[in-house]
């Protein structure tokens, strides 16, 4: 739904299709029939958040309770933010096409350190008061989840709430404390109080914070009854957890234009670099059952024709053979193809690959991260370059002709050498490729290799890590350009620029509340995208501000530091990170969950693969 | 097989759908309704459906089609429910026949288009759009694929035409070239008021028919 203010500028800008709503399952309902009007807010544009498994599965979540109308709000792209500010438009929900200046909370995910421009500029757009001591009444509680709430403190003067961990037990919980907490006309301060005694929320307001004279953290003060360490929370069994029968199908393209299923949260493998890795500990599967239920179920009631089975690592999923031959006894039928995103090079079997003949064979896209065996060892990416060149030829054998390698630079530990190692694994590829006997005749192989500069963040065992900087990274770049030698290898890298400032925020304190205030200021927003992205517009906010940047990205932080995200309890302990970093410097790996436990400190939620029979001691 | 010609309404939300999108909403609820369909055959299987003429973004349709083919006997009306049931509300299956003309036989369309301004007095507007349409003649610009900007007189088409005053301004009902020779867009309208007038304008476009060369409406 959309107003008649709205109408009038839809065909002034680019994709109209993003504002207006109105797809296949969206639900409406009559705003005199709820007790708590939601906007769930995605920081970046409805192609990107209408493509997030999260959004999806509490959006049905919270309609299912009468009392309950949750609409879905998007960043507008640059040019109808433009129109709307000029026409004084407030941003507004999709399904009732109101503005969301008075919905009783206004929520979002936080995927992203980029997006938290986007999450200021959207409260600006709605005509909210950015600050959350400038909300005074109990209403407009802005609140905020997601992987980037692991270190919520840059955003804390901007959200009452954060909820920490998975968020299907604690939203509802919240939601049903306001709801009671409004019937009796109590004060925002109340619900607040009372909320932060809910496991896994987490109130900023009611924590004091000291510094150090060298900006560091002195203390970090729990007020009142607030609890001194804020726990996440978790589901402990996957297949009695809420899964949605039904997606809002977009009506234009978005990234993600399939149905899901989520097969397991978590990863058992621990490479070092990777947050997901730790803060979904411990593994949890959903039964084969389960799984092939949900996908038919969905697949039936949204029309698509594609089903990917989703997870940090699909390949890693116990009973994936037993899983695709049961899928197939529908889906072959029904015309519907199934992708399994995120595999390794090692899950890549032929017993796979011939289940799901229907892949297109477009390209393959593998990981190694780093280019050296050593370097490889230190992030605990335990793939061999053996594998990895198997693997190759086993896909051109089977057709294919071009492969995606991803990597990333400015590892902790790295050489120059292992740079180079980079550029000499595409090139064994592409000599694999000519190798294969059965490779497709007449072709050329293409090689991509891309490099993201490493972001160290907070819960892994390099969240001490100074972050290369810049130009190192740059010249790493440039090292690694002149040490390809082929036509056939491509090299994309990203800006080190983003990456410098998504590290500043990722492991940043209370103190850049300061930054973020003056860049929504300056209408600051959409830094994910190359679009709008300045490096040098930030650096001289920074410099403005009086704040170095380089003290959250590039310093190397002691062991015993306080960090500002000390204070959440995401079950990976201190102790397990700290000895896995010093195995890291020692160039030794650790073995996955399933072949041993670490001891991370995940087993105390009594779930998931820790309590899984490990099969080498059957 | 059967050739079976599907009759929809587009409107509402569903008016900001491009025809690119237009087309996988419809194949995804032909695929969720199940109704017996054929596909292509070749390399990239997929169902086929294709649409005569398609309508440009923001406009409302008050007849589209869409054609498809049945690989089995299966009732019209029951085709016309089940996809309903797999669409947006914006979007509404009010008939299904077999197809009489050709897809290339269309010539003509209709349209219904409501004008309104910010800028001038509705009765104003209407004078404006009076005095510009009966103009010797209207040459504006006009995007084409092959050739880019060139000039045309839109004069020449618009001898099937009648405007209406009403309370937001005017209406105009105007039938113009459509189809695969020749397409007159009716928004080159719009674009020759704010070229000679300077002001803004809004269409709210709706396509009301299509009509082969003789002006016999489409079937």
């Amino acid at each position: 739904m959309y107003s008649k203010e709205v109408e009038k500028i839809l065909l002034k800008v680019q994709k109209p299709g993003r504002y207006v709503g109105g797809e296949l399952n969206s639900v409406i309902k009559d705003k005199k029939d709820v007790d708590v009007r939601f906007a769930f807010c995605f920081p970046d544009t409805y192609e990107i958040g209408m493509s997030h498994l999260g959004m999806k599965i509490l959006y049905s979540l919270f309609n299912e309770k009468p009392y309950i109308w949750c609409e879905r709000v998007f960043a507008p792209w640059i040019d109808m933010e433009e129109i709307m500010r000029e026409k004084n438009i407030p941003l507004y929900a999709l399904e009732s096409g109101e503005a969301i200046t008075d919905f009783d909370f206004i929520a979002f995910t936080l995927q992203y350190e980029l997006s938290y421009t986007n999450v200021l500029n959207m409260l600006k757009l709605a005509n909210i008061p950015i600050k959350s001591k400038d909300r005074q009444s109990l209403g407009q509680i802005v609140v905020a989840g997601g992987p980037c709430a692991c270190n919520p403190e840059p955003l804390a003067e901007f959200i009452d709430i954060f909820f920490i961990g998975e968020g299907e037990e604690v939203d509802l919980e919240v939601l049903e404390l306001y709801r009671k907490f409004k019937a009796e006309n109590k004060t925002k301060a109340d619900f607040l109080e009372a909320a932060a005694q809910i496991k896994g929320v987490y109130v900023p307001s009611l924590y004091d914070v000291e510094y150090n004279d060298d900006g560091t953290l002195k203390s970090f003060t729990p007020k009142g009854s607030a609890p001194a360490k804020v726990e996440k929370r978790l589901m402990s069994n996957m297949d009695e957890s809420y899964y949605p029968e039904n997606f809002v199908v977009p009506n234009i393209e978005v990234v993600h234009d399939r149905a899901v299923s989520e097969i397991f949260r978590g990863c058992i493998r621990g490479c070092r670099f990777c947050q997901a890795g730790f803060l979904y500990r411990p593994v949890r599967e959903k039964s084969v059952d389960k799984i092939n239920q949900e996908c038919k179920t969905l697949c039936d009631n949204t029309g698509y024709d594609e089903v990917s089975l989703s997870s940090l690592s699909s390949s890693d999923y116990t009973k994936i053979i037993p899983l695709l031959e049961k899928m197939s006894t529908w889906s072959i039928e029904d015309k519907v193809s199934i992708s399994l995103p995120s595999l390794r090079v090692d899950g890549f079997s032929d017993d796979i690959l011939n289940k799901l003949k229907s892949v297109r064979k477009s390209g393959l896209t593998f990981a190694p991260e780093a280019g050296t065996q050593r370097l490889r060892d230190v992030i605990n990416k335990n793939v061999f370059e053996d594998e990895l060149l198997e693997t190759c030829s086993k896909a051109f054998n089977g057709g294919y002709t071009k492969v995606k390698l991803y990597f990333m630079i400015g590892l902790p530990t790295e050489t120059l050498e292992d740079v180079e190692g980079i550029a000499a694994l595409a090139q064994k590829v592409v000599d694999a490729y000519y190798a294969c006997e059965n490779k497709p005749k007449g072709k050329s192989v293409t090689v991509t290799i891309s490099t993201a500069s490493f972001v160290p963040k907070p819960f892994t065992p390099f969240q001490w890590y100074g972050q290369n900087p810049r130009n190192t990274l740059m010249e790493k770049q440039y090292h690694l350009k002149e040490h390809i030698t082929t036509k056939k290898v491509n090299y994309n890298y990203h800006d080190a620029g983003t990456s410098f400032l998504e590290a500043v925020f990722a492991r940043g304190d209370r103190k850049l509340s300061v930054i973020l205030e003056k860049a929504c200021e300056k209408n600051f927003h959409f830094d994910g995208w190359n679009d709008c992205f300045d490096i040098d517009e930030w650096i001289k906010l920074f410099e403005e501000c009086d704040i170095d940047p380089c003290f959250y990205a590039n310093r190397e932080r002691e062991l015993d530091e306080l960090l500002p995200w000390d204070f959440l309890d995401y079950g990976v302990s201190k102790e397990f990170l700290i000895k896995e970093r010093e195995k890291a410097y020692n160039n030794t790996v650790t073995p996955h969950c399933r072949l041993k436990c670490s001891n991370c400190g995940a087993a105390k939620y009594k779930t998931g693969v820790c309590y899984e029979k490990r099969q080498n001691l059957v | 097989m059967k050739n079976v010609r599907i009759w929809f309404k587009k409107d509402n939300e569903c008016r900001y759908i491009s025809h690119l999108d237009l087309n996988r909403i419809m194949l995804r609820a032909l695929h969720k309704s199940r109704i017996p369909i054929w596909f292509t055959e070749g390399y990239n299987i997929h169902p086929y459906a294709t649409f005569p003429l398609p309508l440009s973004l923001g406009f409302r349709g008050e007849k589209e089609c869409m054609d498809i083919r049945l690989i089995e006997d299966y009732d019209f009306s029951r085709i016309k429910t089940d996809l309903n049931d797999c669409l947006p509300d914006g979007i509404i299956i009010y008939d299904v026949t077999e197809p009489v003309m050709k897809a290339k036989e269309i010539a003509f369309a209709s349209f219904t288009i409501r004008i309104t301004s910010e800028d001038v007095m509705p009765n104003t507007l209407y004078d404006i759009c009076s005095e510009l349409l009966n103009k010797d003649e209207i040459p504006v610009e006009k995007k084409t694929k092959k050739k880019g900007i060139r000039e045309i007189d839109i004069k020449q088409y618009l001898d099937k035409f009648k405007l209406e005053r009403n309370i937001g301004g005017a209406v105009l009902n105007v039938t113009l070239p459509a189809g695969s020779v020749t397409n007159i867009n009716p928004t080159l309208i719009q674009k020759a008021i704010e070229r000679y007038y300077g002001i803004e304008v809004h269409f709210d476009v709706t396509k009301t028919d299509m009509y082969d060369k003789n002006l016999k409406s489409f079937e």
